[in-house]
C-alpha cells in the first residue's frame, strides 16, 4: 500500500470546512469568527513551519539535529508546565523542576522502548524518534502541569490542616500525603481513561495516521499499543517526580509550610 | 479580706519560688519578628515553666498568634532563640520537637474521618496505634461524651472541635501546651472544664501558655499573666474588667 497525496489546491478546498464553522458561529452569534479565522491561519503556519523543520531534519539526519529538536521539546514542555501555577514558588523556580521532571520521565520511558521494543535501524532515526518523543514528552508535560497545579492549590487551600498535622509531629511528607496522592491520581486519570476507551470511542491519531499512510492495521495497532503504554508510564514517572518536587518546594529546611501568594492576584 | 495588692504580691512570691525550684521547660529569648514592615515581636523573652499556666492577653493584631506559632515551631522568628529543656530547638529535628509541644488553634481543623480517627492521628503519624479505650478516655477528659467517638469530626460544633483538638494533643502527652483562646467558643460550664483540665495538666508538670481574653478563665488560671503590647511582653494581670 502507498499513501494518497494531497495537493495544495486540494488542501485549499478543505478551507471550506472552516468557512462552514465560521458561518455557523456568525449565524448563531457565538462571536467566535475572529478566533476561528486566526486559528485557521495559525494552525497552517505552525504546521507548515514544523513540516519544513522536519523536512530539514530528515534530510540532514544526524544525532545533533535529532536530539537538538528533542531537547527543544523538553525545554518548551518544562516551560509550559511551569507557567500559570497559582500559589507556587514562581515560574522561574518551577521551570527548572518541571524541565527536569519532563527530561527524566522522557529518558526513562523513551530510551528502553527505542532500545528494546521499536529498535530503529539507526538509533537517531528522525522519523521515529521525533514524533514518538513529541507524544511522550507532551504527556509528561501535562502530567507535571496537573500535579503542580493541584498540589500547590490544595495545600494552599488546606494550609491550616497541613499545619495542624505538622503540630502533631507529622513530617512534611506525611502532612501533604493526602494532597499529593490526589494530585497524582488526577495526573494519571486522563491517560488511564484514554487507555480504557481506546478503539471504542475514537481511533488514536498516530494509528489513524499510520493506516492513512499505508501501514497495515495490525502493525499500526502494535505501534499504538506501545505508545499507549509509554504514555501511561511517562505520566506516572513525571507525575511522581513533580509531586516530589512540589512537596519539597512547599516546605523550608525547618519543615515549616511555605505559603505562596497567587501571582495573578495583586 | 486580703487586699488585691497583697494577693498579687503573694502570687509573685510563689511564682518566683517556683522559678527557682524548677528549670523552665520552654523558653524564648529575644524573639523578634516583623511582618509586612510591622514589628510584631520586638525582643520578646518568655519562660514557660513546668507546672505553670501562663496567660497572655493584649489587643488583637498585636502578634499573640504569631508568638504562639513561633513557640509551636510553625514559624521562625527573624531573630532570637527557642529552648526546650535547655536545648536549642534549632538543632532538633522539627517534627520530633513539635510532638512535645501541643498547639491548639482557636478554630482547629478536623481531619477527614471520625473523632476516633482524629484522636489517633498523632500516635499514628509516629507509627503507633492508640487503643480505642485510651482514645475514649482522652475524649472524656477533654469534656466530650464518649459516644461522640464514632461521629464524623467535620460535623461537630466549634466548641466540640476545640475539645477534639485538645484530646488529639493529649494523645501525644506533650510537655508544653500552647492554646489560642481555648474558651472563646465554649459556654461557661465547658469553659470551666477546659480550665480545670489545664490546671490538671500543669499539676502533672506541663508548661502551658494560654492566649485568652476570657475574664472568668483568667481569674481561674492563677499563673503569671503577660500583655503583648507594641511587640513587647509586659507582666502583670489586668484589673478586673480590663480582661474582656
Amino acid at each position: 500500500m502507498s499513501y494518497v497525496s494531497v495537493s495544495l489546491p486540494q488542501l485549499l478546498l478543505s478551507l471550506g470546512l472552516m468557512a462552514m464553522a465560521i458561518a455557523i458561529s456568525s449565524h448563531n452569534r457565538l462571536g467566535l469568527e475572529r478566533d476561528l479565522a486566526i486559528g485557521t491561519v495559525r494552525a497552517a503556519v505552525q504546521l507548515f513551519a514544523v513540516g519544513l523543520l522536519l523536512t530539514f531534519v530528515f534530510q540532514n539526519e544526524h544525532p545533533t539535529t535529532v536530539f537538538g529538536v528533542t531537547a527543544v521539546m523538553v525545554v518548551v514542555g518544562g516551560w509550559t508546565a511551569a507557567r500559570r501555577i497559582a500559589h507556587g514558588p514562581g515560574t522561574a523556580v518551577l521551570f527548572r523542576h518541571a524541565t527536569l521532571a519532563v527530561l527524566v520521565a522522557g529518558v526513562v520511558v523513551l530510551v528502553p522502548v527505542f532500545a528494546f521494543v521499536i529498535r530503529p535501524p539507526r538509533w537517531y532515526e528522525a522519523r521515529l524518534v521525533i514524533p514518538i518523543s513529541g507524544m511522550i514528552l507532551s504527556n509528561a508535560m501535562n502530567g507535571v502541569a496537573l500535579v503542580f497545579e493541584r498540589v500547590f492549590a490544595s495545600i494552599n487551600e488546606d494550609a491550616a490542616g497541613v499545619e495542624q498535622l505538622l503540630s502533631l509531629g507529622a513530617t512534611p511528607k506525611q502532612a501533604v500525603e493526602r494532597h499529593v496522592r490526589a494530585a497524582m491520581n488526577a495526573a494519571l486519570r486522563p491517560t488511564i481513561n484514554a487507555l480504557l476507551t481506546v478503539g471504542l470511542v475514537a481511533l488514536p491519531g498516530m494509528m489513524t495516521g499510520q493506516i492513512v499512510s499505508g501501514t497495515a492495521p495490525d502493525q499500526a495497532v502494535r505501534y499504538q499499543l506501545v505508545i499507549m503504554y509509554q504514555l501511561v508510564a511517562v505520566a506516572a514517572v513525571a507525575g511522581a517526580l513533580a509531586a516530589r518536587f512540589a512537596r519539597a518546594l512547599s516546605f523550608d529546611e525547618r519543615e515549616q509550610l511555605r505559603t505562596f501568594p497567587d501571582p495573578r492576584v495583586r | 479580706m486580703v487586699p488585691r495588692f497583697a494577693l498579687a504580691f503573694s502570687h509573685q512570691v510563689s511564682y518566683q519560688a517556683l522559678r527557682r525550684r524548677m528549670p523552665a521547660l520552654l523558653e524564648a529569648r529575644r524573639l523578634r519578628k516583623t511582618y509586612g514592615g510591622r514589628v510584631l515581636l520586638d525582643g520578646v523573652d518568655l519562660r514557660l515553666a513546668g507546672e505553670t499556666v501562663t496567660t497572655l492577653g493584649g489587643p488583637s493584631g498585636t502578634g499573640k498568634t504569631t508568638l504562639l506559632r513561633i513557640l509551636g515551631l510553625l514559624s521562625d522568628p527573624d531573630e532570637g532563640q527557642l529552648l526546650l529543656d535547655g536545648v536549642n530547638l534549632h538543632s532538633v529535628i522539627p517534627h520530633a520537637a513539635r510532638r512535645r509541644i501541643a498547639l491548639v488553634a482557636q478554630a482547629p481543623v478536623m481531619f477527614p474521618g471520625t473523632v476516633l480517627d482524629n484522636v489517633r492521628t498523632g500516635p499514628r503519624l509516629a507509627g503507633e496505634e492508640l487503643p480505642e479505650a485510651t482514645a475514649r478516655a482522652l475524649v472524656v477528659r477533654a469534656g466530650l461524651p464518649p459516644e461522640l467517638l464514632r461521629q464524623d469530626a467535620q460535623s461537630l460544633s466549634g466548641g466540640e472541635k476545640l475539645r477534639v483538638a485538645v484530646a488529639r494533643s493529649l494523645a501525644l502527652r506533650p510537655e508544653a501546651w500552647l492554646l489560642d483562646e481555648p474558651t472563646a467558643a465554649l459556654d461557661a460550664e465547658r469553659a470551666d472544664l477546659i480550665v480545670r483540665l489545664l490546671r490538671e495538666l500543669a499539676a502533672e508538670g506541663a508548661a502551658i501558655l494560654v492566649v485568652t481574653h476570657d475574664a472568668r478563665a483568667l481569674e481561674q488560671l492563677e499563673g503569671p499573666h503577660f500583655q503583648l503590647s507594641s511587640g513587647r511582653l509586659v507582666e502583670g494581670r489586668p484589673l478586673s474588667g480590663d480582661a474582656s
